[in-house]
Formats: C-alpha cells, sequence, structure tokens
C-alpha cells in the first residue's frame, strides 16, 4: 500500500514530509487557524520538530492538501489503532479562496475513502469545539454524529462508521464534478 | 428561470440568516452563515431547480448572487 500520496475527488493529498513541517508550522501558529485548535500556545521550531518526529509512523498520518498545484492545507488522521479499528481525523484549509468550498469535503472523501478502504478502520472519532458551528454543520454532513453524554462539553466527541460514511458520501459525490 | 426566483431558491438554503438580507448584489461568502455545506448546497439547488451543473470553481469565481445567477444562465 502507498500512503505516500492519496488522489480523489479532483484532489491530491501529498504524505507530510520533514522539508514541509515550517510551511504547517507556519499555517498552525495562525490566529485564523489556532482559534479552531484546542492547542493554542505557539509552536517553535523545536516543537514542531519534536511533533513531527512523534508523528512521522504508520499510526499517524498527516498530508498536505494540493489542490491545482498549490499547498492548500492539512488533514490528517491520527492515533490509529489497527486492534479496535478506530482513528482520529482532522484537517484545516490555510488558503482563503478555498475556505468554505467544496475543497473541504473532496479532501475529507479522499482521506476517509483511505481510512476506510485501505486502513480498514471502523469508525472515527473527531472533536470539534462546540462554537465551531461550521465545523459541526460540515462533519454532520459526512455522516458524523454527537457520541453519547457529550452535552454541555466545548471540545465535543463526533463519531462516523465505514457504513454511515459510505451512505452519505454517496449522496453527495454526484455533486463534487471533477 | 428569473433573477428574483433564484434569489428566493437560493436564500431558502439559509436557516440562520434573515431573507431580507440576499439580494442581488449580496456577497454571499461574506455572509456569517456560508460555509462549504452551504456552497454544496448551493450545487445542489441548482442542480435540482435548474437541472444545470455547476462546479465548485464556478463559486469560488462569483461574488455576488447576480453572478451565480448569470452564471446558471449562461450554462442553460
Amino acid at each position: 500500500m502507498n500512503c505516500d500520496t492519496l488522489t480523489g475527488y479532483g484532489i491530491t493529498l501529498k504524505r507530510l514530509t520533514e522539508d514541509k513541517i515550517e510551511l504547517v508550522r507556519r499555517w498552525r501558529n495562525n490566529p485564523k487557524i489556532s482559534k479552531f485548535m484546542e492547542f493554542r500556545d505557539y509552536i517553535t521550531a523545536e516543537m514542531q520538530l519534536a511533533w513531527f518526529q512523534k508523528i512521522n509512523n504508520d499510526q499517524n498520518y498527516y498530508y498536505i492538501i494540493v489542490f491545482e498545484g498549490e499547498e492548500i492545507g492539512l488533514i490528517n488522521i491520527r492515533d490509529v489503532d489497527r486492534i479496535n479499528g478506530t482513528g482520529e481525523p482532522g484537517m484545516f484549509i490555510w488558503e482563503d479562496k478555498y475556505l468554505n468550498s467544496d475543497i473541504s469535503f473532496r479532501a475529507a472523501f479522499t482521506l476517509l475513502d483511505f481510512v476506510f478502504n485501505e486502513l480498514k478502520l471502523k469508525k472515527v472519532i473527531i472533536h470539534v469545539l462546540s462554537n465551531n458551528k461550521r465545523a459541526i454543520k460540515f462533519n454532520k454532513a459526512l455522516g458524523y454524529r454527537l457520541s453519547e453524554n457529550q452535552e454541555g462539553i466545548y471540545n465535543q466527541e463526533y463519531t462516523l462508521t465505514s457504513s454511515i460514511y459510505e451512505q452519505f458520501k454517496n449522496k453527495i459525490i454526484k455533486y463534487l464534478q471533477v | 428561470m428569473n433573477l428574483q426566483n433564484f434569489i428566493q431558491n437560493f436564500a431558502s438554503l439559509f436557516e440562520e440568516t434573515d431573507s431580507n438580507l440576499i439580494v442581488a448584489e449580496t456577497n454571499f461568502k461574506q455572509l456569517d452563515e456560508w460555509s462549504s455545506l452551504m456552497a454544496l448546497s448551493t450545487i445542489a439547488m441548482i442542480d435540482e431547480e435548474y437541472n444545470i451543473q455547476i462546479k465548485g470553481d464556478d463559486i469560488r469565481n462569483a461574488c455576488t448572487v447576480a453572478d451565480l445567477f448569470n452564471v446558471v444562465e449562461s450554462m442553460k
């Protein structure tokens, strides 16, 4: 299985390599991205390198989102647990012109196809800040449902299973002409 | 198909935005409620109401509701 490049839905995902971690650090430290993250402290070059060394393995897959040759954001599945068949996806779009567009769906489908069809995970779990209405609506459109006992929690857990994902994806992909 | 009807259909996609705020000149991507899901819903609405398949690029290149209407008009 070649995990270095994933393609689909008009999008390419390129596995994060060390030469790109400064680019990601610049994106991640910008308040327009960090305001949606639970961890908002300034990330130093040393912290970024330590983080990359921790995630550059087969439990974590981080990808630069590439659209029409432009590097526009980051998407990942982390904490892959092959025994329980779980993992935690995440994504952000850096380029303003691609924010709030079909690109988020294209990138999510490309990653989730990999997650469910290649990694063979059974379900994925995400955490979304309860005030991030756009992210909540987006993830619900992908089929995510609020996990049990999450009411009143700031960083809420949502779950998506493989079968629900396929149902929701099939309703949407006809609107994503390449 | 006319502009007023198109604006009405477009405005109906919004749940929280006052429909009076949505007119031909509205820069729809500046609306708080605009999102990836709204972009997809717009593509779906145009497909279902007008049987015309626009692309994400068409939305990215449009600024106002009238721009979107003109895209759909040009594809008829």
